[in-house]
Parts: structure tokens; C-alpha cells; sequence
């Protein structure tokens, strides 16, 4: 490098040596055609190498002048006034044009820095192609960020996941400490003397973390363009790894519900089986064949009855109850489950108590028809055979509420509260009557997946009546 | 000379060994099939009298294979299913069947719905039953005549309509869209509420006690059957 820069002084004044020789020795020419040869060979210098090589060239042009041309030739002394005014003029112009172009050409050589800066930066954002994983983005960026820029080590404190990512040599020079001070800072900071950078990474006053720089650091600008970029493609790939998640998460409901089907599937089967052979053999039996091929006809219905328990639960447990609601008459959600429990009816006397103007509900009616039959069968299961029952659907606001009411021997306090919990029983029946204690349950889930409330009015020895409430359709008068 | 043949089509090998045994012991001649496919290789050589079609099958499927079927005859298609969803019984009468059965199932019920089912045998619900005659209920078509408990009854044209196309369907579900599509026009077939004024107003008419309906049935959310 030293004797680089000598060798341009010495070319140089060589090159002002060799102008003043040719027109002292060769061509002799007018003082005025020398010196301006000369400025030209000075600005020349100045705009390829510099402002020091120039002036030194202009000095020594300056003093050749002086003793080869300006009389008295031969001293370094002027005796014309007019011969000062233009060695003055030769020295300024040839300094100022000087540092001119070496200005100019200072800016050109920070411009190609800039560009090369932007050149890398631009390939740092290919390097980093969206991952579709934070970390796996912030591992790729602090790899190659190190060789995009030429630095030494790079650093990087991921917040969201608590974890610290570095490159460079194995020593890494910042410590989780620092990182973790400058997640706290607002600034990028840079350390000159010991060449390192270190910046909080944010977007948008979110805080991802912070990341540091060490080695030969390009501009703080370009720092801080790198700072917002990575912040950028971690937010992106946060995005990307926050939808793939959701995908999943609907995947495994979708999954959850395909199994639950199968489940459907292989319980009912062998019950199919078992129930077209019993049914079949129940046709022409007689005494005790006929007794016990009956049980084995029940027992089926109930395997049966609670294999669709089971799934109804498990899909009132897993949120996915799709409700296809439709506005429809309250009495036909009583009538509908009443005809489908005609089989238990025995002739119970049921009165229902439907206002004639009643609106429509709002709601899934197979899913909302249910929970009247659980209701229902309830209460036929657990009041007296031939007790009377009320099954009612009334206005109240904005909603409409469906009761059915017994007169058995109602609900104990205690027992009340837990009475929607999966798997309750009330103590008097645990034993008696069947039942799993998943009925209440479901409804309980089908009315609040409707976002409705079902609950239990009881006075013991009175009876005990069951309500639910659905919205009424709007504008849906009957 | 047996009752009819009928082709069951179920994937479960019990399945199939349950309903050849019941239905060979009722005089009905049995033709098995694996798959959907199967089924429709076989259905031109043996030329059923009924399908039994599973809904839940590996390979085409029993929707499908009911489509496939009614796209070539119009033999009585029953289809049994696990699923006991308004959405599925309705789409498996949309694609052509003539009955919908949820498995598990009472072997009565199956037989009866059989019976039913091969009481319209294709040829005869050409143009339309001529009448129905029971005890309490006497229609005319021709005439267009009702007699209901003892009385002469007058039914405004869409009622009798429907009446018709209900009782040419005797025993089979009939959906809403469907009714409607065939009584009001290809237009119609999003309005069970319309439906649902007519059927009481005609259960008012023919039945004895119309909250206890007799002849007319509810299918609830899927449509109407009559009960001949």
C-alpha cells in the first residue's frame, strides 16, 4: 500500500517533470500554454488518484514554472507583478479543482459502497426464502448474514421462543446477556472500536427479539435495513407457521369427526347382525326361547342406544356438533319426539301447552328434537308409570323456552347442581333404572352449542320440570 | 315360486349371511354382492326384483351405485344405513331410493317396508293408481272422488294432487322438494312451511283424528309418507 501511493506521487511529478522538460527543451511555447499544460496534468492526477498526489504535483509544477519559465529564468525569484497574480491563480485553480474531483470522485466510491450494500442485502432477502418456520428463518439468517456482509459472528435472541441463535467462530463474542439488553433498548447501537453492532428487532412495536453484528459492519443504515428485514420474514414466517397450524388443527378435528363416524360404523354393524338374526327368531319362538331371545333384542337396543350416546358425547366433547339451524314450529319439535318415543309412551298422558301465535325457534331441528325426546324420556323413565306429564313451548323476549314437566318425586337440592355433569346419577335411581348418564349431558352440549341455556326448576315430592331455551326466528311468525 | 329375488349389497360378510338366512326362511330368493360394483355387474344377468344397498361401502359407495342403478331401471331400491341424519336419508331418496332403513333394524320392519316397496312394482305406477279403498277412506282418481268417515269429502286441486302423488308412492318416504316439485312445479322445492299447510288441511279432510294422523305420516324434517 505505502509504496503503491509512492509510486503515484513519484509518477506524478514525473508527469510534471516531463511537461516542463518538453516545453523548455522541445517546443518552446508562451509562459500562459505551459501553465495551463500543467493544470491539465494536475487536474488529471487529482481526478485518478487524489487530492494529496495533486497537490504535491501542483506544488512542484508551481516551483518548475517559477524557475524554468517566469523571468528572471533560473531563480525562484518573479520580478513581474502580473507573473504572481498568475502563479497564485495556477495554485488555487489547480488545489481547487483538486478537491473537487476528488470529491466527486469520493461520492462515486460511497455510491458503488452503497450499491454493493444493497446488492447484498438483496441477496440476503433470496438467501432467507420464506421457510414457513421462524427458526429455521433465524438460523438461516444469522448464517447468512456472516456471508453476505463479510462479518465475523453473527447473534440472534429469538423472544417469542426464549432461544439464542449464533454463527461465526465458536467463541462468539456476545454474550445472551447483551443480546438480551438490546431486545430492551430502542436503538440500534453500533461499538466501533470493538467493530460490533448490536439492534432490537420489532415490527410494528412488536417485539421479536434482538440481534447483533461483529466484524467490519456495513453502514448503520444498511444495519438497519438488515435489522427490518429479518424482522419482516420472521413475521411472515410466523404467519405461515400460525396458518399451517390452524390447517392442522382443522385437519385433526376433520379426522377426529372421520373417526368418530367409523367408530359409528364398526359398533352398529355387528348390532345389525345381531339384531335382524334375534328379530328374525323372535318371529316364530315361543315360551322360553322367546323369553330370553327377547332380552338378547333389548340388550341389542341398548348397546345399540349406547354406542350413540358415546359418539353423540364424544362429539358434543369435541365442539363438533354442526348445527344447519332452520326456523321451525316448536310443536313440531314436541310432536317429532314424541312419535319417535312412542315405543316407551305406554299410554302416558301427555298434555302439551303450545301458545297458538308462538313464533318459530331458530334451530337445528334434529339436533333441537332431541333434547326434547331426552326430556322427555326422562321423564317418562323416572316419575310414576302413569303420572301426567306437561310438555310446553312459550315466549319469553327474544327467546323461546321448551319445558316438560313430571310429577315424580322431583330433584334434591345437592343433586341439582350436578345433574348436566356427564356421567351423573341421581342416587335414588343409580340402581334401577338404565340409563348411562350421558343423556343430560348431550343436551346440555347440543343447547349450549345453539348458545342457549338449559337448566331444572325441582321441588322434592312435587316433580320436577326441565327447560330449555332457543331464538325465536326473526320475522318468523307462523 | 318364490316371493321376488333380491339383491342385498353390503360389505360386511355377517351382514349378508343374516339377510340371505331371513329373507331365503320368508320365500324370497337371495343374490349376494361385495361392492357397489359388484352389485351392478350382476344386476343386468339376475335382474332383481329389489336392491337392499348398503350406504356405507368401500369403492363407489351405495348413493352412487343407487344413481347408477336408477340411470338404467326403475326397480324398488331400499337403502340401509347406519346414519339416521335427515341429510342422509334425504340424500339417498334424492338419489333415486325408494325407502331408507337405519341400521340397526327389526327384521319385521325390513320385511314390511319390502312388502311395500314391491307393491309398486315399476309397471303399475305407470300413469297413476286408478284408486285406494280401506275401511274409512275410498279415493276415486278417475272421478276424483273422496269419501273419508263416512263422508263425502270436496279437496281443492293441489290438495288432490298431493294426495295422489302420495298414494302412488303408498309406504314410501316422499320428500318435501320432491312433493312439491311434482304437485306445484319444477320451480318450487324450498318452501316445506307451504307443504306443511296442505298436508294439515288434507289431514283435516281424510283423517279421522288429524293430530293422529293414520294415512298421511310425518317423516320428521324429510317429508311425507302414506301409510296404505
Amino acid at each position: 500500500m505505502p509504496r503503491l501511493k509512492l509510486s503515484r506521487f513519484l509518477i506524478s511529478v514525473l508527469a510534471v517533470a516531463a511537461i516542463l522538460a518538453l516545453y523548455r527543451l522541445v517546443l518552446p511555447v508562451n509562459n500562459t500554454t505551459v501553465a495551463l499544460s500543467l493544470l491539465l496534468v494536475v487536474l488529471g492526477v487529482s481526478a485518478r488518484w487524489g487530492l494529496a498526489e495533486a497537490t504535491v504535483a501542483s506544488i512542484v509544477a508551481v516551483l518548475g514554472l517559477n524557475y524554468y519559465f517566469l523571468e528572471p529564468v533560473g531563480t525562484f525569484t518573479i520580478d513581474d507583478p502580473q507573473n504572481w497574480v498568475a502563479l497564485v491563480a495556477f495554485l488555487v485553480t489547480a488545489v481547487t479543482a483538486s478537491q473537487l474531483a476528488e470529491r466527486v470522485r469520493r461520492r462515486a466510491a460511497e455510491a458503488e459502497e452503497r450499491r454493493l450494500e444493497i446488492e447484498r442485502l438483496y441477496e440476503l432477502v433470496q438467501a432467507m426464502m420464506l421457510s414457513g418456520s421462524a427458526r429455521r428463518t433465524i438460523r438461516e439468517f444469522v448464517q447468512r448474514v456472516v456471508q453476505v456482509f463479510g462479518c465475523e459472528a453473527a447473534a440472534f435472541y429469538y423472544r417469542p421462543g426464549e432461544e439464542f441463535f449464533r454463527s461465526g467462530p465458536e467463541s462468539n463474542p456476545v454474550t445472551d446477556h447483551d443480546l438480551l439488553a438490546a431486545a430492551e433498548v430502542d436503538e440500534l447501537s453500533v461499538d466501533a472500536p470493538r467493530m460490533r453492532a448490536t439492534a432490537p428487532v420489532r415490527l410494528g412495536g412488536h417485539p421479536l427479539g434482538a440481534m447483533a453484528l461483529v466484524g467490519p459492519l456495513p453502514s448503520d443504515q444498511t444495519l438497519r435495513a438488515i435489522v427490518n428485514l429479518i424482522a419482516i420474514t420472521i413475521q411472515k414466517a410466523r404467519a405461515i407457521e400460525d396458518a399451517s397450524h390452524a390447517e392442522a388443527a382443522r385437519q385433526s378435528e376433520v379426522l377426529k369427526s372421520a373417526l368418530l363416524d367409523s367408530l359409528a360404523h364398526d359398533i352398529k354393524t355387528p348390532l345389525t347382525s345381531i339384531k335382524a338374526a334375534v328379530t328374525s327368531l323372535l318371529g316364530t319362538a315361543a315360551g322360553t326361547d322367546r323369553e330370553l331371545l327377547t332380552i338378547i333384542n333389548e340388550e341389542a337396543d341398548r348397546l345399540n342406544q349406547l354406542a350413540a350416546e358415546v359418539i353423540a358425547m364424544a362429539r358434543v366433547e369435541a365442539g363438533k356438533l354442526h348445527l344447519e339451524k332452520l326456523p321451525v314450529p316448536a310443536a313440531e319439535l314436541i310432536e317429532a319426539a314424541l312419535a319417535d318415543l312412542a315405543g316407551v309412551r305406554r299410554g302416558r298422558p301427555v298434555t302439551i301447552q303450545v301458545a297458538p301465535d308462538l313464533p318459530r325457534v331458530e334451530c337445528d331441528p334434529e339436533l333441537a328434537q332431541h333434547v326434547v325426546k331426552q326430556l322427555v324420556e326422562n321423564a317418562f323413565k323416572y316419575s310414576p308409570e302413569a303420572s301426567p306429564l306437561t310438555i310446553s313451548a312459550a315466549r319469553k323476549g327474544e327467546k323461546i323456552v321448551i319445558g316438560v314437566a313430571d310429577r315424580g318425586a322431583g330433584i334434591d337440592d345437592d343433586e341439582r347442581a350436578h345433574i348436566f355433569d356427564k356421567f351423573f346419577r341421581g342416587r335414588r335411581y343409580r340402581f334401577e333404572t338404565k340409563g348411562t348418564g350421558m343423556g343430560l349431558a348431550i343436551a346440555k352440549g347440543i343447547v349450549e352449542a345453539h348458545g342457549e341455556k338449559i337448566w331444572v326448576e325441582s321441588e322434592p315430592g312435587q316433580g320436577s320440570a326441565f327447560y330449555f331455551s332457543l331464538p325465536a326466528a326473526r320475522g318468523g311468525e307462523r | 315360486m318364490s316371493a321376488g329375488k333380491i339383491l342385498v349389497v353390503d360389505d360386511d360378510p355377517q351382514i349378508r349371511r343374516v339377510m340371505k338366512a331371513t329373507l331365503v326362511g320368508h320365500g324370497y330368493e337371495v343374490i349376494e354382492a361385495r361392492t357397489g360394483e359388484d352389485a351392478l355387474e350382476k344386476f343386468p344377468q339376475e335382474m332383481p326384483a329389489l336392491v337392499l344397498l348398503d350406504m356405507n361401502m368401500p369403492g363407489m359407495g351405495g348413493l352412487e351405485t343407487c344413481r347408477s342403478i336408477r340411470s338404467g331401471s326403475d326397480i324398488p331400491v331400499i337403502i340401509l344405513s347406519v346414519r339416521n341424519t335427515e341429510k342422509d336419508k334425504v340424500a339417498a331418496l334424492d338419489a333415486g331410493a325408494d325407502d331408507y332403513v337405519t341400521k340397526p333394524f327389526g327384521i319385521e320392519e325390513l320385511l314390511a317396508r319390502i312388502r311395500a316397496a314391491m307393491r309398486r312394482s315399476p309397471s303399475s305406477s305407470e300413469g297413476g293408481p286408478r284408486g285406494y279403498t280401506a275401511a274409512d277412506l275410498e279415493i276415486d282418481f278417475d272421478t276424483r272422488k273422496v269419501h273419508a268417515n263416512g263422508k263425502d269429502v270436496r279437496l281443492t286441486p293441489k290438495e288432490f294432487e298431493t294426495l295422489r302423488y302420495l298414494v302412488a308412492h303408498t309406504g314410501r318416504p316422499v320428500t318435501h322438494r320432491e312433493l312439491l316439485q311434482a304437485v306445484w312445479g319444477p320451480d318450487y322445492g324450498d318452501e316445506p312451511e307451504y307443504l306443511r299447510v296442505f298436508v294439515n288441511q288434507l289431514r283435516k279432510k281424510i283423517e279421522a283424528n288429524p293430530g293422529k294422523p293414520k294415512y298421511i305420516l310425518t317423516e320428521p324434517w324429510v317429508g311425507y309418507r302414506f301409510a296404505g
